[in-house]
């Protein structure tokens, strides 16, 4: 194809998106439209990366739901030996409670027993063996503390670093900033799977580009039926059909271009040639038929389940691929009742496939460049409530994620709640700081990444300081 | 290296938005405000409780006091400090992120020079006339040409010439009528030589009902209408009628100022009608919940929130949200004056859901009424004035008549009953006891130490007069189109760079939800604020403003570019030309059901459910969800009545950048992305319009093939296609014929998909199948979904 003959063309595109444009921001994308030509994928910055980056992509697992940190990486004696009392009040008064407002507040101890694991001697909990595997691959967060107590609008803050509607989430923001290296895949890809308790709905909201130009919104594959709504060609229509279709769509449009100067055309013909080239490029990337059995079973993936095994498989896939930021959502993790059955089911559905993920980017020698995030939209509180069974409530103000490859010091805990695993009090983090830690890692300065929207600079990080978790950095 | 000289003119015309030359006369908010507003204010403006150095610069006093000496740049603390070499007092300070290049640098010293003279902010200054410019040219047909003729640059002159007129009626058809225009219509203009032909054209779309759809969809974007609740579960909720209300409004030509006192507070008004009603529908938009565990006081805040973010952002181009937390960085918002304004809508009933809020299709939002459409509710007037005759006769009667009157009062009361059993409920605003407002600290609403608020409006505006009563929402709503007492010049001017952008591409401020600090100011001030006036004087009559902003020569220029319109003028913020964009999302749908002859026509009812893929609504919960898509002539109802689902809005409108209608969309984006080719080429109902389309074509008899593609490239795009797109559709046709003449059971498989009300039998399988492949590049031309 011709090398991009109207310097326009992304200019013009990017104009005609209703952002107004900072001269900041003009004058990276002014760079950009001399190089990236009719590239879809390509972002919209060349301000990024700021410096060397150690990752070039990120797989966030999202645990949705909230699973409990006093059951998976934060270990509490003293809440053992409260277990039953009534919780101190001096730890919940003028907290806000989700469910158990008005209720009597007793505490709850672990449901499980930790164990040390690995060189490192992290402590990790009975319901993940597998993890245990990888305690000297992650780096765990026990201080993790979040803003939203219900989990729409946290996952939400998890996702776009404020409870707001309308704001990027953090895929689009990565995209928006550095592309994809795929040329026939999207940038940011969206998995979701099935299984653990009734599970709480989860809102394409957590994908959206916001006021970024929706080319860098996630595009959510389904595990069943068609992988990317539209992909397929209609029925009756062979391949070569739909290629002389859109071979005359593009003549025509060339031809169109010639007479009125629109530079939007030749962004259309890129777009037209991409959504060809995904009616492939998609069953080639789900159909997994070239993956050895050995493969499968280490992850416990059977092919077209829709399962989060068969979804981490797709995700080392979409990795390999050159997509930039692949996030899987599994649900279920909502343990308000029942904690014990319902551990036993999430982590049976996911410990070992996200363990296999791991080792296998790792044999790949993947894991380096690339980062993986694990975590909730929240934790769970010490306190205990009791809808059928034990079970705990959503809880925020302390919590654990773990981190793991692209640049990230393995083998190690950072931060510590409370002794009843209540407060996240030594080394805070905020999801903000998760935010700029993983932006960090990606070669961008959370600071410095700004996009003007409403007259402001907006960036994921938002107003409040966040900062850079430099220890746990490699 | 050709491609790069644009790239470097550009820069020196865009850097942070200054036009000034050498030579010019400098102004303070055009030149000078910009940049200190980008670069400084953020840490010296508005926001005591961030301001460094207790410095600020955004009041004239305060700067002169401390950092600016008029007349004087190199004794001025300001220009020493943005020039100094320390980086330790260098301003604004390098991990700040911001930076001033030599150009604005200049631009400041110079300003200091010449006396620093501030203005006031151009937005809340009140909009007054100015004679418009005297271009004496025969080009000019109305004031507002004079304006752009008189600020054209230079190389840029003369203006773009008048639009074919086959491109003018397609334009002006779409954005007027959301539509394109018929074959009819774009003959009777075409046909049409007298001078008058274009303003017939033109009225008669403002007559269509059309006209009210296709306004109501921009006002549903601004005022975040949707379907259902947003939060959580995302139930639906019961508020089609308040869409309805909006189409009729428009259509009746409501007044704005009317339009906004009956939405805000209609309820408060003596005696409200139905339609007053249902109009209060507005303050009921807001994306609510009722998910288990929450808690009312955080959703209380939340909703607050929202409301003025919305109320701001729709009337007054302002974005009070932000002084939630903290007071305003850059407009004087105080976090004083956005609780003050949450206090307006204190008496919304919000308790009653979250008691009552129920995991069902449609969940329960009271305070709803019930009410039929306008049609119904008019009939049932009648009817039911009529059943007062008839009791009075009734009563008077003598007994030779009673049983006939009998039988009308049943006959009557049965058609009032039917007609009744249609009703649709709708949210509505009742007031009740106001709830206590507390200014919360930091935005923190577990923290009740802040002081109570009594509603007022923003300070810096004023004080409304109230004789010591509460002020209400009927207070603000007056104030806020008060010419005279309140901010009436101001909210016109934020409405008619609407219209302006809505016929135009591009507003005359580009920033059509910010008229604060941080937003662009406008190129053409003065016509601006002359129309706002005309607006005002004009009774604030929106068709009237449209009519007359479409029959302006401006607007009727051609939208193809030259190379030096796309190098001087990229974004055509000069209107040197038309604009060219891609169709909002509904208009792409419209369009396409128009073209193929299934668009249904209705006004008005429940919202519509086209088909979506299998499955799409899969993480929805609490009920889970299955979608019953409309099987029938519903389906093929204008894009404004579908079901907006927040959370999953329809995959095709979501694609063409439709919003999910949780916040206020002033202006959407335009994309171009390959999600959206996949649409087009793709999504089954666009398969199953090309089919009807094709099947059309196939249905005339004794026409040639090339007169049928003449035919259906015309029904496209508005125009005859020439020798070269007449070809390639040729060629493509006929290996299309070849191929289904040999797979045949290809052509079975595709027709086997379609809407079985659409009539194929008559039509050969594999010529159908055939031609649909020619619809369907028709469909995906460039030039079908863009407006020239």
């Amino acid at each position: 194809m011709k090398q991009h003959s109207n310097p326009l063309n992304r200019r013009t595109f990017l104009s005609n998106n209703g952002v107004a444009v900072g001269s900041a921001a003009l004058t990276s994308m002014l760079a950009t439209d001399s190089k990236a030509a009719n590239k879809v994928n390509a972002g919209a910055r060349t301000d990024v990366p700021h410096h060397l980056a150690k990752a070039k992509r990120v797989i966030f697992l999202c645990m949705a739901g909230g699973p409990s940190h006093l059951e998976t990486f934060d270990y509490k004696p003293e809440l053992d030996r409260l277990n039953g009392k009534p919780m101190p009040a001096s730890y919940t008064e003028g907290q806000p409670i989700a469910q158990l407002q008005g209720k009597e507040l007793k505490c709850q101890g672990h449901l499980t027993k930790f164990t040390k694991h690995g060189q490192s001697g992290q402590l990790i909990s009975d319901y993940l063996p597998f993890h245990q595997k990888m305690a000297d691959d992650i780096c765990v967060i026990r201080s993790m503390v979040t803003e939203q107590i219900n989990h729409d609008p946290a996952h939400t803050f998890m996702n776009t670093g404020t409870a707001i509607s309308g704001r990027p989430s953090m895929g689009s923001w990565v995209t928006y900033g550095l592309g994809s290296e795929s040329e026939n895949l999207p940038g940011f890809v969206v998995l979701t799977s099935v299984g653990g308790r009734n599970p709480q709905p989860i809102a394409s909201r957590q994908w959206s580009a916001g006021f970024l130009p929706s080319r860098y919104q996630g595009v959510e594959f389904s595990g069943s039926g068609q992988p990317v709504n539209y992909v397929d060609a209609p029925q009756g229509v062979q391949a070569r059909q739909q290629q002389r279709l859109i071979e005359t769509i593009g003549q025509l449009n060339q031809h169109r271009l010639k007479s009125t100067g629109d530079p939007e055309i030749e962004t259309r013909l890129a777009n037209y040639e991409m959504a060809f080239r995904m009616q492939t490029s998609v069953p080639d990337l789900t159909d997994v038929s070239d993956e050895p059995q050995h493969i499968l079973d280490m992850y416990g993936a059977k092919p077209g389940d829709g399962s989060y095994a068969s979804n981490c498989l797709l995700a080392r896939r979409l990795a390999e691929r050159g997509v930039r930021f692949i996030q899987l959502y599994h649900r279920g993790w909502d343990h308000h009742g029942g904690l014990e059955k319902y551990m036993d089911i999430c982590c049976g559905l996911t410990d070992r496939a996200t363990w296999a993920l791991l080792t296998d980017l790792k044999r790949r020698d993947m894991l380096k460049d690339t980062l993986i995030i694990w975590g909730g939209e929240f934790g769970r509180t010490p306190m205990f409530q009791g809808k059928g069974g034990a079970g705990r409530d959503h809880h925020i103000k302390g919590f654990s994620m773990w981190m793991a490859g692209g640049g990230i010091k393995p083998g190690q805990s950072y931060g510590a709640t409370d002794d009843l695993g209540y407060h996240a009090v030594d080394d805070v983090v905020h999801v903000r700081d998760m935010h700029a830690t993983m932006l960090h890692q990606l070669g961008i300065n959370h600071h410095n990444f700004t996009h003007k929207f409403q007259g402001l600079d907006m960036k994921l990080t938002g107003v409040e300081p966040a900062r850079v978790i430099e220890p746990i950095i490699a | 290296m050709r491609g790069f000289v644009p790239i470097i003119i550009l820069l020196l015309t865009f850097a942070a938005g200054t036009h000034a030359h050498a030579g010019d006369e400098l102004s303070f908010n055009r030149d000078i405000r910009p940049i200190l507003s980008d670069t400084c204010f953020f840490c010296h403006g508005p926001d005591a409780e961030h301001r460094e150095a207790d410095l600020r610069l955004d009041v004239e006093e305060f700067a002169k006091q401390d950092a600016i000496e008029a007349g004087n740049a190199s004794t001025s603390e300001l220009i020493a400090r943005i020039t100094s070499g320390d980086p330790d007092e260098l301003m604004p300070p390098p991990e700040s992120g911001k930076h001033l290049n030599q150009k604005q640098i200049n631009l400041l010293k110079r300003w200091v020079n010449e006396g620093a003279i501030y203005e006031p902010h151009w937005s809340y200054v009140d909009p007054k006339p100015k004679p418009t410019p005297r271009t004496n040219s025969a080009w000019a047909r109305d004031p507002v040409d004079d304006h752009i003729l008189a600020k054209l640059p230079k190389t840029l002159l003369p203006p773009s010439p008048d639009s074919p007129r086959h491109t003018l009626i397609r334009r002006v058809t779409f954005d007027l009528t959301g539509l394109p225009p018929t074959q009819q219509q774009i003959e009777a203009f075409v046909g049409d030589t007298s001078p008058m032909a274009y303003q017939k054209a033109v009225d008669l779309l403002l007559a269509s009902p059309a006209y009210g759809e296709r306004m109501a969809t921009y006002w549903l974007d601004l005022v975040r209408y949707a379907d259902t609740v947003g939060y959580h579960g995302d139930q639906d909720h019961n508020i089609s009628p308040y869409r309805d209300y909006v189409i009729d409004s428009f259509n009746d030509d409501l007044p704005l100022d009317e339009f906004t006192r009956q939405q805000l507070a209609g309820d408060l008004v003596k005696d409200p009608t139905p339609n007053e009603q249902i109009a209060t529908g507005y303050n009921r938009l807001l994306q609510t919940t009722h998910e288990g565990g929450l808690q009312p006081k955080e959703y209380l805040a939340i909703y607050a929130a929202d409301r003025i973010r919305n109320v701001s952002a729709v009337w007054m181009g302002a974005t009070v949200g932000c002084a939630q937390c903290h007071d305003h960085k850059y407009d004087p918002y105080s976090t004083k004056d956005f609780y003050s304004m949450v206090a307006f809508f204190a008496d919304i009933d919000e308790q009653q859901h979250f008691k009552v809020g129920t995991n069902s299709l449609p969940t329960k939002r009271p305070p709803e009424i019930s009410v039929g459409s306008r049609w119904q509710r008019e009939l049932a007037a009648e009817i039911e004035s009529t059943l007062k005759t008839l009791q009075s006769k009734l009563e008077n009667a003598d007994p030779a008549q009673v049983s006939m009157i009998k039988n009308q009062i049943g006959a009557n009361q049965e058609q009032l009953k039917q007609l009744k059993a249609s009703n649709r409920l709708t949210m509505v605003t009742q007031s009740v006891a106001p709830r206590e407002i507390r200014v919360l600290p930091r935005g923190n609403w577990l923290d009740d130490s802040g002081p109570i608020v009594a509603p007022a409006i923003p300070e810096f505006l004023g004080t409304l007069d109230v004789d010591g009563n509460r002020a209400t929402r009927l207070d603000l709503a007056n104030w806020i189109v008060d010419v005279d007492n309140g901010i009436g010049g101001l909210t016109a001017r934020v409405f008619v760079n609407r219209f302006w952008y809505l016929l135009f591409g591009r507003g005359i401020s580009p920033s059509l939800g910010d008229f604060g600090g941080q937003g662009q100011p406008p190129n053409h001030p003065e016509m601006l604020d002359q129309l706002a006036l005309d607006f005002i004087e004009d009774d604030w009559s929106i068709k009237r403003m449209m009519r007359r902003l479409v029959l302006s020569r401006s607007y009727q220029q051609a939208s193809d570019t030259t190379d030096t319109q796309l190098r001087e003028d990229p974004y055509n913020q000069w209107f040197g030309r038309q604009a060219r964009y891609r169709l909002p999302a509904e208009m792409v749908r419209d369009n396409v059901l128009s073209v193929s002859d299934l668009l249904v026509r209705t006004v008005g009812g429940s919202s519509v459910k086209p088909s979506q893929p299998t499955g799409y609504y899969r993480h929805l919960n609490f009920p889970k969800r299955v979608y019953a898509p409309h099987l029938d002539q519903r389906q093929y109802q204008r894009g404004v009545y579908v079901h907006w689902q927040r959370q999953f809005l329809h995959p095709m409108l979501k694609a063409l950048d439709a919003p999910s209608r949780e916040e206020c969309t002033a202006q959407r984006a335009r994309s171009n992305t390959p999600l959206e080719a996949l649409v087009m080429l793709n999504d089954p109902a666009m398969i199953n319009a090309a089919v009807a389309f094709a099947a059309a074509l196939l249905k005339i008899e004794a026409e040639a093939p090339e007169a049928k593609i003449r035919r259906a490239f015309e029904l496209t795009v508005s125009r005859q296609p020439d020798s070269f797109e007449l070809s390639a559709l040729s060629r493509l046709l006929e290996s299309e014929i070849k191929h289904y003449r040999s797979q045949p059971e290809d052509a079975a498989k595709l027709l086997n998909t379609i809407d079985k009300n659409i009539e194929i039998e008559s039509v050969n399988p594999q010529q159908l199948a055939a031609w649909t492949t020619l619809t369907r590049a028709l469909l995906n031309l460039q030039e079908t979904v863009t407006r020239y």
